[in-house]
């Protein structure tokens, strides 16, 4: 995978005057129109009894004209261009959270924890295994013996895949 | 004065129960450790150990949820003073001469300074929250929901004014917060809004889920992106005893800031984060010699200190008086306490006096605490600091499951944080600051409520929000704000504030 996509950034002049700000009002654009779209169908009531779409429809309105608005500054001022936007982080942290979801139910936390952790230690630069595996091994357990047995949270330590294999 | 005595007497035999000491000490003990912490905030911690809190008696948990909050106050000034980093975003002027003095074999006495210009704001504040709290909870019962929605929508520009950066992008920020408190089931109709058909959204967006999501695990990917060179001192710490030369220099920073952290605390919309740029300035301003100021001056750290302190207790003014809370923190408080079925406005005084007061004195104990426990500490925090971040940010993105996980016992939960995350990224990286936006989603359901109430009694009107004077009156500090904002000599000025 490759680290980081470069974007249109150094080369920003032209037209466009930051491209930061063209894409945070086409960013906000496409989130308006969409909530507009899903609150297209409330009804929306009067001013004297507003109806459940009165508010989403409006703020979504409000939302898409200040990305409209955003849009039009950057042609006009100068601002900041568009940083870069680096895969490595995010897939590896988000991707951990992931699949924390999806063993904590049958595995439990004995091995969602690690699973995770070391999944999710790649996100640095500076991953080393070896320590990523012992460090998250020995978080695990510390967060076994305080959130299970200190402060009896009902998070599964082994989960329902696991559990008939322990008779006790 | 006599109901003021007793008050505090009350509060005094609640928050000095010895389960209520333990709960303070640990919510301080944990506040700091975040606070010295860089990447850990309150907010997401707050949120990770809410569900801890559910087998306490409210009383407790909100003692040692507020402890976390000013803790990290304090820890993030060590972090400051020793690292050059702020541990919290209301420490950032402590860097500029707090580390300087660091770097001259002084930072024992800027860390005891800064320890006890805390405590002294700390007491102060404590106070003013005893002598403010009742007055404001009867005006709080002379508000219709005219005046509530327009306080709010004070709030809002306010937070708008303090953010950093474009002020168009700020209120993007909150009217997207604001859309975003309207998914889930509409109030009076039960209709569904925006859940896109998913049954986890029809109860709403839970704020632990987009608080976490968006200044824990956004905030780790931003942070990993941009690797920080931390110089830790390597020179002594030296003595953490201030000399009597630096006492007399810090008296009246201390006051000053103490005071101007108070009041701007007090405001809707986060002012507490103005209180120390505010008092930085200020002392640079009135200094003899201001060329001092960025080269180890101890009143540029005695100032803003005091004031950061002063203005984290003093934001919990508006949320016990009025129900409303100025920040995403306060926004967290409110969840706690609703969990254990108090719902925060004016009647939590006449209802559950010992929950008020209890709180109120315990900030005062744990600031005693703080200055007890942390000065003796600082050579484990310095260690602390030398963990590297490659081990931290897997520790913290496991803490931050466990407890979204815990709130609901919900796996979809972890997914949405996940997913917030993602969003919160993205708002990073087009330059957004996503504080207002958090503010927007906590105020929203409430504004949603009060704005239809309103508008019912006014039968459609909307002059009802400039007929009615305290309303009227709100709404105009707002646009005055908002104006003044604008105007472009004291637009370059709130830049030079925030870049200082």
């Amino acid at each position: 995978m490759t680290d980081q996509i470069s974007s249109e950034s150094e080369k920003a002049s032209g037209l466009i005057k930051s491209s930061q700000e063209l894409g945070a009002g086409l960013f906000l654009l496409a989130v308006a129109s969409f909530a507009f779209w899903q609150a297209l169908e409330l009804p929306r009531g009067s001013l004297r009894a507003m109806g459940p779409g009165m508010l989403p429809q409006s703020l979504a309105v409000m939302v898409g004209m200040g990305g409209l608005g955003l849009i039009l500054s950057s042609f006009l001022t100068k601002g900041p261009a568009l940083e870069r936007w680096s895969l490595r982080g995010p897939f590896f942290v988000f991707g951990g959270i992931i699949i924390f979801s999806l063993l904590i139910r049958s595995f439990g936390l004995a091995v969602a924890g690690p699973v995770s952790m070391i999944f999710g230690s790649m996100a640095s630069h500076e991953f080393r295994l070896k320590e990523a595996v012992v460090f998250s091994v020995i978080l695990t357990a510390a967060c076994i013996l305080l959130f299970k047995v200190l402060l009896r949270l009902p998070i599964p330590v082994i989960g329902t895949v696991i559990e008939p294999f322990f008779p006790f | 004065m006599e109901a003021f005595i007793g008050n505090l007497g009350l509060g005094f035999s609640v928050a000095l129960t010895l389960n209520n000491i333990f709960l303070c000490f640990v919510g301080c003990m944990v506040g700091t450790l975040i606070g010295v912490l860089p990447g850990v905030g309150p907010i997401a911690t707050i949120a990770m150990l809410l569900p801890i809190t559910f087998g306490f008696d409210p009383t407790g948990a909100l003692i040692m949820l507020a402890g976390i909050y000013y803790g990290a106050q304090y820890g993030g000034s060590t972090t400051a003073i020793l690292v050059n980093i702020p541990g919290e975003a209301t420490s950032v002027v402590t860097t500029l001469d707090g580390h300087q003095m660091a770097k001259q074999g002084r930072a024992g006495v800027a860390l005891g300074m800064a320890a006890m210009g805390s405590f002294f704001a700390g007491t102060v504040a404590t106070i003013f929250i005893a002598a403010l709290g009742k007055p404001l909870t009867k005006l709080a019962q002379l508000f219709g929901p005219a005046e509530y929605f327009s306080l709010m929508i004070m709030g809002l520009v306010f937070a708008v004014v303090l953010a950093r950066g474009s002020i168009l992008k700020a209120i993007c920020m909150i009217l997207l917060g604001l859309l975003l408190a309207t998914v889930g089931t509409d109030l009076e109709t039960g209709q569904e809004r925006l859940t896109l058909g998913l049954q986890d959204l029809s109860d709403g967006v839970d704020f632990a889920v987009l608080a976490m999501g968006i200044f824990g695990f956004a905030e780790i990917v931003r942070n990993l992106e941009n690797p920080e060179t931390r110089d830790v001192v390597r020179a002594a710490i030296g003595r953490l005893w201030p000399s009597k030369d630096d006492f007399r220099q810090s008296y009246f920073p201390i006051l000053r800031g103490t005071l101007t952290g108070a009041i701007l605390g007090i405001l809707p919309g986060n002012g507490a984060v103005l209180g120390p740029f505010a008092s930085y300035t200020m002392e640079k301003k009135l200094a003899k010699d201001p060329k001092r100021f960025g080269r180890g001056a101890i009143e540029g750290v005695a100032g803003p200190e005091a004031a950061n302190n002063a203005g984290a207790q003093t934001a919990f003014i508006p949320l016990l008086t009025l129900g409303i809370p100025p920040n995403a923190v306060m926004a967290l408080m409110v969840g706690a306490m609703t969990i254990h079925g108090i719902i925060p406005g004016p009647q939590v005084m006449t209802k559950n006096p010992d929950l008020f007061w209890g709180m109120v004195a315990s900030m005062w104990i744990g600031n005693l605490m703080l200055v007890i426990i942390n000065l003796p500490l600082i050579g484990l925090w310095v260690k602390l600091l030398q963990v590297p971040y490659r081990l931290m940010f897997p520790a913290i993105m496991i803490f931050c499951c466990i407890g979204i996980y815990s709130i609901n016992n919900s796996t979809s939960d972890v997914l949405f944080t996940a997913f917030f995350g993602l969003v919160g990224y993205t708002l990073l990286k087009f330059g957004f600051e996503p504080a207002p936006m958090l503010l927007g989603f906590v105020l929203g359901k409430l504004m949603e409520e009060k704005l239809r109430q309103a508008l019912i009694l006014s039968r459609g009107s909307f002059s009802t929000f400039i007929e009615r004077p305290v309303s009227a009156g709100l709404l105009a500090v707002a646009v005055i704000m908002l104006v003044v904002a604008l105007l472009p000599s004291i637009r370059k000025g709130r830049d030079e504030v925030f870049t200082e």
